[in-house]
């Protein structure tokens, strides 16, 4: 029991670790918030399904295919829509508004194309459980925790190790010096919207068969996952990922020992008095002027 | 000489402000020029428009190597091969030393990015012992290194300065001349912005003087340092 609880936490978990790591990402790069990122995540379920189940590609073309269409669409959001407004002098607020109206537009085109219904997402494994030391456990959470760490590691490294990467992290820091080096800045920052929505979009894919797929999938989860990003310190990816597996742990360990009725109740309540008592989140980041 | 670097009737405005009144410079191969003036003079907008980092100018020509550059992205001006080193040093303090310089040669895919590695960590052996350290750890004198060694790995064509001795130490100041001077004997020329306008004058082959926006002498640094006037306003009781 322990140890399904704990897988179970730590997929949600990563979860909303990985959708919290896009709200750092884009805060780091264009000291933005987007809060569209939950609906990436579901827009992300609906193409997979799509692909999966109606078009009949293997699950793994499913995935890669919606995160490459969902990159596209995050750095398109800033290419094309943010940079247009900030360019008119749009103040911060306006651009976080343009974010929410993207989230409602997402959502309901979702309802227009996909219908109101949940929809199911056929499994991906032929087998219900997996014996694991004992342990019978759903291989699709496996998938989906598996996905969640592959994807930090795989950002991590590119973020660090990679020129581009590295570039990202400089240009978040310093534009002037950046620009003044010939790193192409606004370059890095619809890289980093859409490495934000590609990552919601494919955690998307992978929790599909295990929740199902629906319009309003997504805000839960944003909303838990921007908490999570504001609990580790907000534009601290590692924070993020901290955060979300905080919040993973005490709603799926609330839900087992007390009742499901309380985990927001508490999740929430602790997100507030973490903000009282440590403004700056666990990890204090030193976020862009 | 070839001429590398042509400003010709450079307009600029911040808003309303008129910053750049009509300033015209060259640089040849192989110089060190100095622009020499006091604060708020237009020194730093100069260079920040050469880079293109402040938005359009609003009338003249900027051209580099006979083509223009006026208008050109910030990355277009520095991929032709024109580095600058910034006020403040803006060095990008969470990234460490060694990837400070790497994204001083962010463009280049050439061969000899090793080489000029070694050139500046020869140049810095402080860097090389600091590699691996968070550049926001330094001291003030290895910042400035670092925002040198950093404009050096872009292997640039013209390397321009701005205020590179402000707010450092006496000893250091002059170790940085030299390196300038070292710089411009291995054949990057130089075009540097100073307020420490002896220190400037010493090394530079030519020097202009920039009052409220415009170019009110130009000379041969030597004989702007026997210039009375640049005595009494720039180069202090000496």
């Amino acid at each position: 029991m322990l140890i399904q609880l704990i897988i179970g936490a730590l997929m949600i978990g990563s979860v909303y670790g990985l959708v919290g790591l896009g709200y750092g990402l884009i805060y780091k790069a264009s000291g933005l918030m987007s809060l569209a990122q939950g609906d990436m995540l579901m827009i992300g379920a609906f193409l997979g399904m799509t692909f999966y189940k109606y078009l009949g590609l293997p699950f793994i073309v499913s995935l890669l295919l919606t995160m490459f269409i969902m990159f596209m669409l995050g750095m398109f959001i800033e290419r094309i829509l943010v940079t247009k407004l900030l360019a008119k002098g749009a103040q911060t607020v306006y651009v976080i508004l343009c974010t929410i109206s993207i989230s409602m537009i997402l959502q309901n085109g979702a309802m227009l194309t996909w219908g109101s219904n949940v929809m199911q997402f056929p499994s991906v494994f032929k087998t219900n459980t997996v014996n694991i030391f004992g342990y019978e456990i759903i291989p699709e959470n496996l998938l989906a925790l598996g996905v969640g760490i592959f994807c930090m590691l795989a950002l991590h490294l590119f973020m660090t190790k990679s020129k581009f990467g590295t570039s990202m992290r400089a240009a978040a820091q310093d534009e002037l010096a950046a620009s003044a080096l010939g790193i192409n800045v606004p370059a890095t920052k619809g890289a980093a919207w859409g490495i934000a929505s590609m990552l919601a979009g494919g955690i998307g894919v992978v929790i599909g068969p295990i929740f199902g797929v629906y319009t309003s999938m997504g805000a839960m989860i944003g909303q838990k996952a921007f908490a999570g990003a504001v609990v580790g310190g907000y534009g601290n990816m590692y924070g993020a990922i901290i955060g979300g597996m905080f919040f993973g742990f005490v709603e799926t360990f609330v839900s087992a020992y007390l009742t499901s009725s309380y985990k927001d109740f508490i999740s929430f309540g602790i997100l507030i008095i973490v903000m009282i008592f440590m403004p700056t989140g666990l990890f204090r980041e030193e976020v862009m002027e | 000489m070839t001429k590398l670097l042509e400003v010709k009737d450079l307009n600029f405005h911040y808003g309303e402000i008129h910053a750049l009144k009509g300033i015209s410079l060259d640089v040849y191969e192989g110089e060190i020029v100095t622009l020499i003036g006091g604060n708020g003079a237009g020194k730093t907008t100069t260079l920040r428009s050469i880079s293109g980092l402040i938005g359009n100018i609003t009338s003249g020509e900027i051209r580099f190597m006979g083509e223009r550059i006026d208008g050109l992205k910030p990355h277009k001006i520095a991929s032709l091969g024109i580095a600058q080193c910034l006020e403040g040093r803006h060095i990008f303090g969470n990234l460490t030393v060694r990837e400070n310089l790497d994204m001083g040669s962010y463009l280049r895919k050439d061969s000899k990015v090793k080489e000029d590695l070694d050139y500046v960590y020869n140049l810095f052996p402080r860097l090389l012992e600091r590699e691996k350290q968070r550049a926001g750890t330094l001291s003030g004198g290895e910042q400035q290194m670092l925002a040198v060694g950093r404009a050096l790995m872009q292997r640039p064509k013209l390397i321009m300065m701005d205020e590179p001795s402000l707010g450092l130490a006496p000893i250091i100041i002059q170790g940085i001349f030299e390196i300038i001077k070292q710089i411009n004997k291995d054949g990057t020329p130089v075009l540097l912005v100073e307020q420490n306008s002896h220190a400037a004058l010493q090394i530079a082959d030519r020097g202009y003087v920039i009052e409220t926006g415009e170019i009110v002498l130009k000379d041969s640094a030597q004989n702007l340092m026997r210039n009375e006037k640049i005595k009494d306003s720039y180069l202090g009781a000496s």
